[in-house]
């Protein structure tokens, strides 16, 4: 079954990301000046201004940082609330944003150990794989 | 990615320490317009961003005692569209030598104002701040908010996350775990902005406020209540702000401004906001414009704190060091925050209980302070107020003096 969602940001190193998701793969661009990693995607690293930025493979494994539930409904029905999201930290220390998925916020034991895991979703855009976050 | 700033804002250095000073403040009538827009009678007529800041101007003009003809300056301050600066002039009837433009939320327009005046480009400059928040449906938070940029404000959406409380939120789960804190003590912060905002009869927020109704009110996203995140409501406020040599023999006494400082987060950002809660910033930030005004931390006897939730103005009183990390709950519960406590906070109401003047509304309040005109909320003899504007990504403290007259 595929969600909708809230539209994704697009356009340059954003469509780069998303292409890796669609093959279920969490890529994150690291700078080959100062090995810095940086994301959201962006066109020069956010912590030297290096341009020259690859896309490295995460291991896909990562631990909760912290969580809120969305009770207010700001997306006008386009995501159903309440909604969990959790703050995740990766093993290779990028923190993304993300939901939890075959658990819930009320689950979480601190500092939990979690892994990627992709779920077919449709923004406005058309359908794409949203990297979510499974137990490990 | 950092947004970059609307205007820069001066390098703090002592030979500005003092240089300006505000002479001139006023405000709309916020509790009785936050009234108004809520009852929406048949002849209910939405306040406009023109019409508020006339309404602040005229009042900060008559509150300095000045003639309109010494106005020299105008800054315009309307972060959701309005008049240029010359066009406000015209509005206003007046006829500066210098104008800005580039304005917005409080504290940066000070410093740039204050360097405007020491670098001889007007001797007497109004501020006019001037929003319709509520009346124009400004949104917080979802998909129409945003303007496309890769910041966290607006790249989280696919996940449904979004909005200023949100990035509050993280930060209160994070800081309950780490430091055992209960939702009762967070309260706590609400409820004594809400006694402050009693002694205010121009707070919007006019009725007591329990722990009791604190935790029984809906979550917004939770963990945080409805209370714990600041207000929405239309309204105006002006300073004007004079060369502090110029500022004697005033109906009041002047607000000196003191010093200045800057802090950024350049990278990590949801690291440094939700871990670190912009220590870092506050710390280079504060010690910056400590040092241009002259004075240490502990000289500072009042503090006015951007309080956009319960939990970030406890980033601010533990970030600048007025209390250890992990121990602000406990200050504010012991009354540390209250007029007779070791630091008074936010006297006014903030912008949780007071008025949603982005800043404005702080500085508003330390006029008053430091003028000892601040009626049954003055805190005794204080001469010396720091106000401190942070959000998601940067610090920006101004520490003020008393002046003589």
């Amino acid at each position: 079954m595929v969600q909708k969602r809230p539209d994704r940001t697009l356009g340059g190193p954003h469509d780069v990301f998303w292409d890796y998701c669609a093959k279920g793969q969490l890529h994150i661009q690291q700078c080959q000046s100062c090995a810095g990693f940086s994301y959201p995607p962006m066109k020069s690293c956010e912590h030297c201004g290096g341009a020259n930025m690859t896309w490295q493979p995460m291991s896909g494994y990562g631990h909760v940082v912290s969580h809120c539930r969305f009770e207010h409904d700001y997306y006008r029905g386009i995501f159903a609330i309440p909604h969990d999201t959790i703050m995740v930290e990766l093993a290779e220390g990028p923190i993304m944003m993300s939901n939890p998925s075959g658990f819930c916020n009320d689950d979480l034991t601190p500092n939990m150990p979690v892994k990627v895991a992709f779920t077919a979703c449709e923004d406005s855009a058309g359908v794409f794989q949203l990297p979510v976050f499974e137990r490990v | 990615m950092t947004a970059q700033p609307l205007f820069k804002i001066p390098q703090p250095t002592t030979d500005m320490r003092g240089v300006a000073a505000i002479v001139g403040l006023g405000e709309t009538d916020f509790h009785a317009d936050y009234q108004a827009a809520r009852a929406k009678a048949e002849d209910y007529e939405a306040p406009t961003t023109e019409g508020l800041a006339t309404l602040a101007f005229e009042r900060a003009l008559a509150d300095s005692g000045l003639k309109r003809s010494d106005i020299d300056g105008v800054s315009v301050n309307y972060l959701y569209g309005g008049p240029t600066a010359a066009e406000t002039a015209q509005m206003l009837g007046l006829t500066p030598r210098h104008v800005i433009d580039k304005g917005g939320i409080c504290a940066g327009p000070i410093p740039v104002a204050s360097a405007a005046i020491a670098e001889g480009e007007c001797d007497t400059i109004a501020l006019i701040f001037s929003v319709a928040t509520r009346s124009i449906g400004r949104k917080f938070g979802g998909q129409l908010y945003g303007d496309g940029a890769p910041s966290s404000y607006y790249y989280h959406h696919p996940w449904g996350w979004s909005s200023q409380a949100a990035h509050w939120a993280l930060i209160w789960q994070h800081y309950r775990l780490t430091y055992g804190a209960s939702e009762a003590d967070l309260g706590a912060v609400a409820v004594q902005l809400r006694q402050n905002a009693l002694n205010n009869t121009n707070a919007v927020m006019q009725t007591p406020l329990s722990i009791e109704k604190y935790l029984a009110s809906r979550y917004v996203v939770n963990p945080l209540h409805l209370f714990d995140l600041c207000l929405v409501n239309d309204g105006a406020v002006c300073l004007i702000l004079r060369r502090s040599d110029m500022a004697k023999d005033l109906p009041h006494v002047p607000v000196l401004v003191g010093g200045w400082g800057e802090a950024r987060v350049t990278a990590n950002k949801l690291h440094m906001l939700v871990r670190e809660r912009l220590r870092p910033q506050f710390q280079a930030a504060g010690a910056q414009a400590l040092a241009m005004a002259g004075v240490t931390l502990a000289d500072v006897q009042h503090f006015e704190g951007y309080d956009a939730s319960t939990i970030h103005l406890i980033n601010h009183i533990e970030g600048h060091g007025f209390v250890a990390p992990g121990e602000g709950l406990e200050f504010c519960k012991s009354g540390g925050m209250a007029r007779d406590g070791k630091l008074p906070v936010n006297m006014a109401g903030g912008i949780l209980s007071g008025s949603y003047m982005h800043g404005w509304n702080h500085v508003a309040e330390v006029t008053r302070q430091l003028r000892h005109e601040a009626g049954a909320r003055q805190v005794q003899d204080v001469q010396v107020s720091m106000f401190s504007l942070a959000q998601t990504d940067m610090v920006h403290p101004i520490v003020f003096t008393r002046g003589g007259q």
